[in-house]
Order: C-alpha cells, then structure tokens, then sequence
C-alpha cells in the first residue's frame, strides 16, 4: 500500500496506476467542460438563494458576496433562518462550519489520488469543491482523470452559475415564481441520482450503500441539517471496511 | 467622513460573511490536512473508498423518501436513463421532465 507521503511528486497509488497526478489549466478546461450542463441546471438555486437574501433584509452586495465567497446552499439557507437584526454572527459561523462538515470527508475521500500535488495546490483545488464538483471528481476519477485541476475547472463552472443566479435572483425576487412548477426541485436529485450509477463498482457496493441509506434516513429527523450526509457516509465506509477484513 | 463602526449592520454582515467563508474553507481544504497526521493503511483505504458512493446515497435516499410523488418518479427515471444510456445529460433531462409533466398535468 502507498504511503502518500513517501509518494511524493509521484503520487502513486497501487490500486490506481496512471501517470503522476498533474495540475493543469488543460484539467481545468475539462472540470468546466463536464460540469457546465449541470451547473446552467442549477441556476434555480442560485435564483432561490437570491430571492431569499432579499427577503431576510440582506443588502445587494452581502447577498452576492455571500454567493461568491462561501458557495454552499444548505450553509447558506441554514444562514438565513438566523439573519436576524442584531446579527448573531457566531452562531452563524459556527451553523456553517456545521452544515459543511461533510466537506471534511470529501478531501479525505480525494487525500490519496491528490497526495502528487502541492499543499498549496490542493489548498487551492479545496476552495471550489462543492457536493456536485467531488461527485464530478469521484465519477472523472474513477474514469482516470488524473488531473486536479478538473476539481477548480468543475467549481467554477458552479460558481459563475451560483453567483449569476444569485444575483438575478436578488433583483427579480418574488416575479420569477416557484421553481417546483416546472420541476425544477428535483434537479439536484436527479443530477446525484445520475452521478450515483458513474460510482457504482459492482454488487460489493449493495451492502455500504443499503447501510449509508438507513443511516442518512434516521439521521435526517436526528441531526443538524447536513449531517445525515457524515452518518450515511461513516456508515458507508464502516460497512466497507468490515467485508474488507472478512476478505 | 464617518468612521466604519462595527455596530453598523451592513459592517456586522460583512464580518458574518468573512466568518461564513474561513468556516467552509476550512471544512474544504481540511480533509487534506487532516490526512496529512493519519497514515493511509489499507483498511483506511477501505473505508474511504466505501464512502464515495455512499456520499451520494446519503444525499438521494432521504431527498427522495421526503419529496414528492413526482420528486420520487424524477429519481427513478434518472436512475433507469443513466443505467440504460450512460447519457447524463439525457438521464438528468428525464428527470426534470417526468416531474414537470406530473405536475403540470396533475
């Protein structure tokens, strides 16, 4: 096994041969690439984000800023139902660390195949991931992608989308109506549910999955907003690691 | 000119902003980090390799047995499009319109 320190510029894993991991503007012109259709899809979000920030009283420049610099749908909703004037601003912070914990497993899910980067290259490669770039990420990878750059690129593509809608979705407000008319609710199901098949290994994926989805269920009602995500993931993993040792 | 003053809403919600923005940063770039102390082992690899999946699964399960009807015939047909084509793009589409067309017709 692969010590990806020792590894060093090489990056290599034993269960994922290839050439070194690289960092690349090319790597980044396929992450926008692959995910510019799913992110003009997501533009309904950024729009209701919007919307909702001009409701909770935000000012313009807050509201996109926030859009910009935090890129988080669930952190920014849970944000909203505290924005309250005095501003709670450590309670805020704290929610957001919260709702975005599940990040924490999502670099550690991507440690090994980015360990031939530069910290200050995965740091940078950090600053876009979202839920939709590290399942880009996870499904390109396993499709042998063996550039990180796909993961700024992928982001990006998401952040132009997120910010534009944001902000028309500021200006419009309440005229550009219920998105659930159209459909366009289950977008973000659909595009995960899509994703899920490209992870799929083969049947020793039933039983972590089965586990990860009891888990996300009873988690839902328990837990703060985006930790049945952490308890399907631990659950997941656990189960994983117990048909491993049975081997 | 008038001295900023951090009892001004406007300068409180910039702070929240900045505070919002170092939080998720370090939920983003922190998994690397935390990597950095823990020596991969095989079973670690497991692990985090049954996790990928299940990430997703996490997201979908609890999404499709609190929606709606349609929200549920959306993930359904997103799944058998993508198993069937391994077109995303097309499963996605299928998806939206099966739900759009079961409300606008329903």
């Amino acid at each position: 096994m692969s010590n990806p320190a020792a590894d060093g510029a090489h990056g290599r894993s034993v269960d994922e041969p290839g050439p070194a991991l690289r960092f690349t503007l090319d790597g980044a012109l396929r992450g926008f690439r692959a995910t510019f259709i799913y992110a003009v899809l997501t533009l309904p979000f950024g729009l209701a984000v919007g919307v909702a920030s001009a409701q909770a009283g935000m000012s313009a420049l807050v509201a996109i800023l926030l859009s910009a610099v935090v890129l988080a749908g669930a952190a920014q909703f849970a944000a909203l139902d505290l924005w309250a004037n005095p501003l709670p601003v450590a309670a805020i912070v704290v929610t957001t660390f919260v709702v975005n914990a599940r990040h924490l497993l999502y670099g550690a899910a991507l440690h090994t195949w980015a360990a031939g980067i530069t910290p200050w290259q995965r740091n940078l490669a950090a600053t876009l991931m979202t839920d939709v770039t590290w399942a880009m990420t996870m499904t390109a990878k396993a499709k042998g992608e063996r550039d990180a750059g796909f993961v700024i690129g992928s982001g990006l593509a998401l952040w132009l989308m997120w910010v534009v809608g944001t902000a028309v979705g500021y200006y419009l407000g309440a005229a550009i109506g219920d998105p659930r008319r159209y459909g366009l609710d289950v977008v973000m199901p659909a595009m995960f549910a899509t994703m899920l098949i490209g992870l799929w290994r083969g049947p020793g994926d039933i039983a972590p999955w089965m586990a990860a989805a009891a888990a996300a269920v009873l988690a839902y009602d328990h837990l703060p907003t985006g930790w049945h995500v952490i308890a399907g993931a631990l659950a997941g993993g656990i189960v994983a690691v117990a048909r491993f040792a049975r081997r | 000119m008038q001295p900023i003053s951090l009892a001004h809403p406007e300068a409180q919600a910039l702070v929240a902003v900045i505070g919002m923005a170092l939080a998720t940063y370090a939920t983003r770039a922190g998994g690397f980090w935390l990597m950095r102390l823990v020596p991969m082992t095989p079973v670690l690899e497991a692990f985090l390799r049954g996790m990928a999946g299940s990430v997703v699964v996490a997201i979908i399960v609890p999404q499709a047995l609190k929606g709606d009807w349609p929200a549920r015939a959306a993930i359904a047909a997103s799944l058998i499009v993508m198993i069937g084509s391994r077109q995303p793009v097309a499963a996605m589409i299928a998806g939206i319109a099966v739900a759009g067309l079961w409300r606008a017709l329903i």
